[in-house]
């Protein structure tokens, strides 16, 4: 019985207009959606090769250690499934400093790329928001008409003469419905990996097609959503004209309106300056203390009344600076120092090098201690500036159920501020690396730090950053909250449904 | 006049005065019928909800934004009076910070205000070269608000939001079943029975439906517009209050427009469900997809170097400029001549704001080309309309470029005057010993003033204002015609 309910909802919904025009239309978006961002997407992975490719040359071609960690940079590979959601992938910093000064974050981090701020007004299109915006809407006008249709054409009372359970008549459209939406969807997708895989820069591990498995999930939650909304004002007005003009302006009201009337009017005060000041006031006492001992270490030195270059010299060239570099948007404060000759020194200045050698050991055991200590401040402060007035837009987007299906596909796909901040976690994690290997050469204090006379430095022993993306597990730990939200309120619409539908009058 | 069996001598004497009550009677009865409906209920709260916010959020940020303009401008000029002691010291530092006005009809338009640099800098903001002090020279400096931006995406509340998206979307809502919804109810063939030309009915119902669109939209604009003129932290004045006319009239064409097309998709589909699912998706196509996915294509036809990448060349570029003048004389103990060093100078400024300029260039050519591509949707038309009479946006930044390179020769000139007024200068500008060093009374100095032109507005809005008509014109000639053929 249930077959022959099934079959013939799937024949009214197949053989419409309605459906053709809706596949055809998402199909072409898709098509030229997924053409746009593989352009995109191997444009920004030929940035990061260069970039990589720069980076590691600048530091390998110095010979002393102190120009080469100033210029230790890592960079953030981009995300091949930025394809179907692409989040904060392409929009946040690509390309971060690791020197041993400060505890590089999210806000120090710079763009590597062609970004050409008259081109910001226009958002990139992503595989699920075209799901987001035109699925959802075909849902709808499958579930507008799916029971005011048979109140209104008699047809639902024919189907009750014969012995059938309500609530099968319901499950049969249901089933049917998402049938004829999975069409669409399934198709589309498949036509993107057909597109990527013409592609030789992109490549998916099976790890991948987990997670578009997982965005697939995602996706026919969100649309069951839709289609039981409609169902649900199909059921309650009994009249598909009424249910129609209803259900598109649901539909607008929840794509649409409210997700930017909530950013809109969320949009952060300038409170957060006092809050910033303070901090940024407290982080540069830090460093003025920190500087105090360093004047004070400078003039206990048994070498009386020298700078930190300590009146060394070398014919062959020489460089060096230190001095405060300041951001007060980022609550960037710290003490940076640099100093290196090039060849051989002159005879009279070889006598002040162990002073030297001392005073850059001592100097950067504090900066380092002095970095990590501000960092803490730091931290916290960014977080309740930036972190937590973005959790807060994240929670009240998901009052619509577009929210939730964009938070898990980004949680599915790493693009979320979580997968984000993976990196920059990784990035933290590389620093203490190369800090813990300049400790153990002995680095700061060693003659190598400024003095390439003697020896130079061997760089091939110097760790390499990398960084993974979080693993499947990670991810679905991430999705799953949203995508049982939306499977939550999926039994909760169903529930209402039934029970109007149970006690309606035919 | 027997109606029901018309003769033609009865056709004829349908006079100009009854075609015209004709039409008001059948504008009359589709605009009793959308008063009443859920949709004319659901427009109307929908359209005041969102320019409600539009007009809150407005009034809460705009305040903070033209005190920060006026304090930054302040600041600039007290900086630059404060270098009137000397010819030689403006000279040499120029004009410094020249800050673009905030337009006070941001709510209509965001632009991408946000994204967009808020100054150009006119200062010698580089080190020193050899034993001379560089010349200042024009800096256009880049915004990159979105490398801290950890919120979700969103599009601004603006009035070109409002129109371009919703007020189409509830124009397609009031019109798929004009013609498609009278031909299932037959209601068509007996309007039609009476002796009324067709195209009478089809202007009665564009009518209709026009005043029906028009009047939820209107009342949210006044409120809108209430709100934001009885707050006394925004004055608008009259040449607002004329942009704002000037952008009722683009709403009125745009409207118009997907009145028209849902005329045309009705007559053309007969079935009211079909016809609302065909205009839903050219909606969505044209209005939420074409403008982004297409302005990424055009934006890719030529892309410039990063701008990480352009400053490190610049910083090459004068590293280069500064080894050449080391060559040169850095050696020889005896310094050149003063016209050699002041010719040294200001070449090495001017090279380094040409190449400022050509960078600048290129990226302009490259956001133009992006949204000419972006023309062949409507929503992305009214969009760039909006920018330019709000005075937001793209072209206008394009216009404060424009006044700072126009207000950069000012100054130049009025150094190289004053200077010329002093007899016992050697008229070497950007060298001490070679000019004036005489205090400038700080009233002489010019200032630099952004201005908005709405003659230039209209200049570069008059091709997409065309567009729009021309569009408007093909849409209603094709819903004539489908009408006129429509079988009943």
């Amino acid at each position: 019985m249930l077959m022959t309910l099934i079959r013939r909802e799937l024949l009214d919904n197949l053989m419409t207009f309605r459906f053709a025009a809706a596949v055809f239309i998402t199909l072409l978006l898709v098509v030229a959606a997924t053409a746009v961002l593989i352009k995109d997407y191997e444009r920004r992975l030929v940035d990061y090769n260069t970039s990589v490719e720069t980076h590691q040359q600048n530091v390998r071609k110095r010979q002393t250690y102190s120009p080469a960690i100033v210029r230790v940079y890592v960079d953030r590979p981009p995300n091949p499934l930025s394809l179907f959601n692409v989040g904060l992938d392409n929009r946040l910093g690509n390309e971060i400093n690791v020197s041993p000064w400060h505890v590089p974050s999210l806000w120090d981090a710079q763009m590597n790329s062609s970004d050409n701020s008259f081109l910001n007004i226009f958002s990139s299109i992503d595989i699920v928001f075209i799901f987001e915006v035109v699925l959802s809407l075909l849902a709808l006008i499958f579930a507008y008409d799916a029971l005011a249709g048979e109140y209104e054409g008699g047809t639902l009372r024919l189907v009750l003469t014969h012995p059938v359970q309500r609530g099968y008549i319901l499950l049969a459209k249901y089933i049917s419905a998402m049938l004829c939406l999975l069409m669409p969807l399934l198709m589309s997708l498949l036509l993107a990996l057909i597109l990527l895989t013409t592609s030789t820069s992109i490549y998916l591990t099976t790890d991948d097609f987990l997670r578009v498995g997982g965005i697939i999930l995602a996706s026919v939650a969100y649309l069951s959503v839709f289609y039981f909304i409609g169902l649900l004002i199909s059921a309650v007005t009994r009249r598909t004209s009424t249910a129609l003009m209803l259900s598109i302006f649901v539909w607008g009201f929840l794509v649409l309106v409210y997700p930017n009337v909530v950013l809109a009017t969320t949009a952060p005060q300038d409170t957060s300056a006092e809050r910033g000041a303070s901090a940024f006031g407290q982080i540069k006492q830090i460093w003025e203390e920190f500087d105090r001992e360093r004047k004070h270490f400078l003039a206990t030195d048994p070498v009386p009344g020298e700078d930190p270059m300590f009146d060394i010299d070398s014919p062959d060239g020489w460089g060096a600076g230190d001095g405060f570099s300041e951001n007060r948007l980022t609550l960037s404060y710290y003490y940076w120092s640099v100093l290196y000759y090039n060849g051989k020194l002159t005879e009279e200045s070889l006598p002040r090098v162990p002073h030297a050698q001392n005073y850059y050991g001592f100097l950067w055991r504090q900066i380092i201690d002095t970095a990590d200590q501000t960092w803490l401040i730091r931290r916290q402060t960014l977080e309740d500036i930036f972190v937590k007035p973005a959790l807060i837009d994240r929670i009240l987007l998901k009052l619509s159920p577009v929210g939730m299906y964009d938070a898990a596909t980004q949680a599915w796909t790493g693009t979320d501020l979580k997968g984000l901040q993976d990196f920059f976690d990784a990035v933290r994690q590389y620093q203490r690396t190369v800090i813990a290997y300049l400790y153990d050469r002995e680095a700061f204090k060693s003659r190598l730090w400024f003095a390439s006379d003697e020896t130079v430095v061997d760089w091939d022993t110097l760790p390499q950053f990398s960084f993974e993306r979080s693993s499947i597990g990670t991810n679905t730990k991430r999705a799953l909250p949203d995508l049982l939200l939306l499977l939550t309120i999926n039994v909760v619409l169903f529930t209402i449904i039934f029970l109007i539908f149970i006690k309606s009058e035919v | 006049m027997n109606f029901l069996s018309p003769r033609l001598s009865d056709l004829q004497l349908i006079t100009y005065n009854q075609q015209q009550k004709m039409i008001w009677h059948i504008a009359k009865r589709e605009l009793y019928d959308n008063l009443n409906s859920l949709r004319f209920a659901l427009a109307t709260v929908l359209l005041l909800a969102l320019m409600l916010t539009n007009a809150v959020v407005y009034l809460r940020e705009h305040p903070a934004r033209t005190q920060a303009y006026h304090n930054a401008a302040a600041d600039a000029v007290k900086a630059l009076e404060a270098r009137s002691t000397s010819l030689y010291r403006l000279a040499t530092e120029g004009p410094g910070g020249l800050h673009k006005i905030p337009s006070p009809l941001r709510f209509c338009a965001e632009g991408d205000e946000v994204f967009l640099p808020k100054h150009a800098d006119g200062r010698n903001y580089i080190r020193d070269i050899a034993n001379l002090t560089a010349v200042w020279r024009m800096g256009y400096p880049q915004e990159t608000p979105s490398l801290h931006n950890i919120r979700p995406d969103f599009t601004t509340l603006d009035w070109a939001f409002i129109v371009s998206y919703v007020l189409s979307f509830v124009a397609i809502l009031f019109t798929f079943d004009t013609i498609s919804g009278e031909l299932e109810r037959g209601t068509l063939r007996l309007t039609l029975a009476n002796s009324v030309p067709r195209h009478t009915v089809l202007i009665g119902k564009f009518l209709g439906a026009f005043i029906s669109v028009n009047m939820p939209f209107a009342i949210a604009v006044l409120m809108n517009l209430l709100l934001i003129s009885t707050s006394d932290a925004v004055q608008l004045n009259a040449g607002a209050w004329g942009r704002l006319g000037i952008l009722y009239a683009i709403v009125i064409l745009y409207a118009s427009l997907f009145i028209a097309l849902g005329l045309l998709i009705s007559a053309a589909v007969r079935e009211s469900g079909v016809s609302l699912v065909v205009l839903l998706l050219i909606w969505v196509s044209f209005v939420v997809f074409m403008p982004n996915t297409l302005a990424s294509i055009g934006s890719r036809i030529s892309v410039p170097i990063a701008y990480v990448e352009f400053w490190n060349q610049r910083i090459r570029l004068s590293d280069e400029a500064r080894a050449a003048y080391q060559d040169k004389y850095g050696g020889s103990q005896t310094k050149p001549p003063v016209h050699v060093l002041g010719e040294y100078v200001s070449k090495e400024a001017e090279e380094h704001e040409r190449y400022n300029e050509a960078y600048l260039k290129e990226q302009i050519m490259q956001g133009k080309r992006a949204r000419a591509i972006t023309r062949i949707s409507p929503a992305a038309i009214v969009q760039r309309l909006f920018e330019s009479f709000a005075g937001t946006g793209f072209e206008r930044h394009l216009q404060f470029i424009e006044n700072v390179q126009r207000y950069a020769r000012e100054y130049r000139e009025f150094v190289v005057d004053t200077d010329r007024a002093d007899p016992a200068s050697l008229h070497v500008v950007g060298i001490r010993e070679g000019m004036s060093q005489k205090p400038v009374s700080p009233e002489a100095i010019p200032k630099f003033k952004d201005t908005l032109s709405l003659n230039r507005d209209f200049n570069t809005a008059a091709t997409d204002l065309l567009l729009l008509v021309l569009f408007l014109v093909v849409l209603m000639s094709g819903a004539y015609l489908a009408f006129i053929r429509l079988e009943i």
